[in-house]
């Protein structure tokens, strides 16, 4: 007769092996996917840089040269700059909305907050199609709204054409996106704020701290974690800011909204230089790790 | 008993992805072959093009025909994944732009020019023939593409007197006129130079090609020409004129959307397949015109659309879609019903087609005036962005003929770099 002790190990370790397997089991759809749409096609963007890849024909090795010719591109440097631009204006913006309009909701009875937050949400759950055909007619230089109302305001002579006009285009772009940006955030902050420790706010009040010091005393240092986040994904849509550009735009006019994105789907997809694209990809994937890396290090010193 | 559930479940997970990426199966006792086709009048219709297909059952049960509609926006994007992915279509209706310039100069179709039926128009033939000899679409059908006016609105500014009734075009000088006296009547947006993308594009293009006589390619198709001094003045001219506008803000598809709706006076992308597609919307007569040229005699950008066989390697699904191919173009009843579905002309004379078909017949009065079919020169794609790039610049310019040449020289350059580099 074994030793139960003996007999014990055996048995949990035997355990624990079968549920390793499920796990890993479980695990495996999504390691499948994750693998075969994520980290190879990582990993043949950065392969395919190095080539000279286009449609029907063998890839050519050209070592560096994609991205030699890239520093050389104007018009890459004029998508960057815009993209960046893009990135500079809409991350704090969206930040410093969504939080003064969540810090305002949370206030509010608790049916006005829910209401107050589908309103905000409901950009983000309608098609982005839908959103910018709609942002599209009302930009529209002949019969748009804006211009109607600024004519009819006298605020405009003349209409203005909003998309085709090198000085307003982007700033018509980063509205857009503006107003397609702020629907998550702010739900989050209203979650953040509603997890906020109140007998810390309270025991800051009872010490003489004004709303705005038990604001940025108390409040803030507790929402540190959910403005990280926000952050960091309002960022990574910012550079990856595609389908408003394709579908108004095309990232004209004279490139003044062209984008990083844009200029890669069309190098890739309009011009079939694979390789060009892919490095281009590579780039901004490498400027977008360096930018969520420092607003990860600048979080977590707050 | 719970852990063999949960691993019985997540077996299930991952053989029902396994179903999802596993390849359709073929056809028990046939071949299935797939047919995309771009937005060719009826062609992009289900019931039509499934009555096409019902018909070919009839006498070939034995090929399944699978039907993907694309369209002018996401459609080439949508066939160069297919294709990089190794599930190009079989059968792809398209124009020579894509189907010999882009995919067959990449060695992706099939040789059709034994299938060509007889009597199909010359100059069409040779349009769909790369210089090797080989046809790499079978073209079914073709438009002359032109412009249209505002019928109404011309006659109340008294602008007709400017246009030649009997062959529906201008001269130059007269077409400015005609501009001009539709502007002074109250219109602030005659017409507009679309150059928002490429979508249309063909409508810029022979506008201002037309007007002073300019060239867009060589005779050749070796390369691209555009940066003359003829073209410079026809857009020096444009800019310098009232209701003219340079709008990068709008596309081809816009502009016809803006003259349907009465807020521009006349189209400079329009076709047959327009007037019929917005008869509905139109609220006044639309009366087509060729492009207005110095000399009266206007050289019109042809559309040539056909069907083209992707190489799949695959024997019988070749063999399939050629069949499916011949059946429809071979016989000219079956053909004449094809061609009406495009709301486009035949490339072959073929009674029936469209007969006492009025508004047909006033269109077919262009194709005569159809001229060379440049589209299919290399370097295609990157002369097209580069055109109507080349347009926004220009609508920002001083309107200069300097300026605007040295524009079309940046751009000629860049295209023919492409040309040269394909």
């Amino acid at each position: 007769m074994k030793p139960r002790t003996s007999a014990g190990r055996l048995t949990s370790r035997s355990l624990v092996l079968h549920e390793n397997v499920a796990a890993y089991l479980f695990l495996l759809p999504f390691l499948i996917f994750f693998v075969g749409f994520v980290l190879y096609p990582m990993f043949m963007c950065v392969y395919t840089s190095f080539f000279d890849a286009t449609m029907g024909r063998e890839d050519i090795f050209i070592a560096f040269a994609n991205y030699k010719e890239l520093f050389n591109d104007e018009v890459f440097w004029i998508a960057l700059k815009n993209t960046l631009v893009i990135v500079l204006v809409s991350v704090p913006v969206t930040c410093a909305f969504s939080l003064w309009v969540a810090s305002v909701i949370s206030k509010m009875p608790i049916a006005a907050t829910s209401v107050f937050r589908c309103i905000f949400y409901l950009p983000v759950v309608t098609g982005s199609v839908a959103v910018t055909m709609v942002w599209k007619w009302m930009f529209n230089n002949y019969y748009g709204i804006f211009n109607y109302l600024g004519q009819n305001m006298g605020l405009i002579d003349k209409p203005i054409n909003w998309l085709g006009d090198t000085r307003y285009a982007l700033g018509c772009i980063i509205l857009i996106l503006l107003t397609t940006s702020v629907g998550q955030p702010i739900v989050l902050y209203v979650s953040a704020l509603d997890n906020v420790d109140k007998s810390l706010v309270e025991a800051a009040e009872v010490d003489g701290a004004t709303p705005f010091q038990a604001f940025w005393k108390v409040k803030w240092p507790q929402m540190m974690p959910t403005t990280l986040y926000i952050l960091v994904i309002t960022t990574i849509n910012s550079f990856q800011c595609f389908a408003l550009i394709q579908l108004l735009t095309s990232g004209g006019p004279k490139n003044s909204t062209m984008t990083i994105m844009y200029y890669i789907y069309y190098n890739a997809f309009k011009l079939y230089r694979y390789g060009y694209g892919n490095a281009m990809g590579v780039i901004l994937a490498i400027i977008i790790a360096i930018l969520s890396a420092v607003q990860f290090r600048l979080g977590r010193e707050k | 008993m719970k852990k063999i559930l949960a691993i019985a479940l997540a077996l299930c997970m991952i053989f029902a992805q396994a179903v999802v990426v596993a390849p359709t199966a073929e056809a028990a006792d046939g071949v299935t072959i797939s047919l995309w086709t771009y937005p060719i009048g009826k062609w992009t219709d289900e019931a039509t093009v499934k009555g096409f297909i019902e018909e070919f059952n009839a006498v070939h049960p034995e090929i399944n025909v699978v039907v993907e509609y694309l369209d002018y926006t996401n459609g080439d994007d949508k066939v160069n994944t297919a294709i990089e992915g190794g599930n190009a279509p079989d059968i792809i209706m398209e124009g020579p732009e894509r189907l010999i310039a882009n995919w067959g100069a990449k060695g992706l179709m099939l040789d059709l020019a034994d299938m060509v039926p007889e009597g199909t128009y010359e100059g069409v033939v040779s349009s769909c023939t790369n210089a090797e000899g080989a046809v790499y679409e079978l073209p079914v059908c073709m438009t002359a593409h032109c412009m249209a006016i505002n019928y109404e609105a011309f006659e109340a500014a008294d602008a007709l007197q400017y246009i030649f009734f009997f062959n529906h075009t201008a001269t130059t000088e007269n077409f400015f006129k005609a501009v001009q006296a539709v502007y002074d009547a109250g219109s602030p947006y005659v017409g507009t130079v679309y150059c928002g993308g490429q979508g249309g594009d063909q409508g810029t293009r022979a506008l201002v090609t037309n007007l002073y006589g300019g060239t867009y390619a060589n005779p050749e198709h070796t390369e691209y020409t555009y940066a003359s001094e003829e073209n410079a003045k026809a857009l020096a001219a444009l800019c310098a004129q009232d209701g003219i506008t340079f709008d990068p803000s709008i596309v081809a598809s816009d502009e016809i959307q803006n003259f349907v709706n009465g807020t521009f006076q006349m189209a400079f992308c329009w076709n047959a397949t327009q007037e019929v597609n917005n008869a509905d919307a139109l609220t006044f007569d639309v009366f087509p015109m060729a492009f207005p040229a110095e000399d009266g005699v206007p050289s019109l950008q042809g559309g040539i659309w056909g069907y083209g066989i992707f190489d799949n390697k695959d024997e019988a699904r070749a063999e399939a879609a050629k069949t499916f191919i011949k059946f429809l173009v071979d016989d000219d009843a079956e053909y004449a019903k094809v061609v009406e579905a495009t709301n486009f002309q035949p490339v072959r004379d073929v009674e029936g087609v469209y007969e006492g078909n009025e508004l047909m017949a006033e269109y077919a009065l262009m194709n005569p005036m159809m001229g060379d079919y440049y589209q299919i020169t290399k370097g295609w794609t990157q002369a097209r962005t580069e055109w109507w790039n080349m347009l926004q610049r220009v609508g920002d310019s001083d309107g200069s003929a300097e300026t605007i040449l040295a524009e079309l020289q940046t751009a000629q350059d860049a295209a023919n770099a492409a040309a040269a580099a394909e």
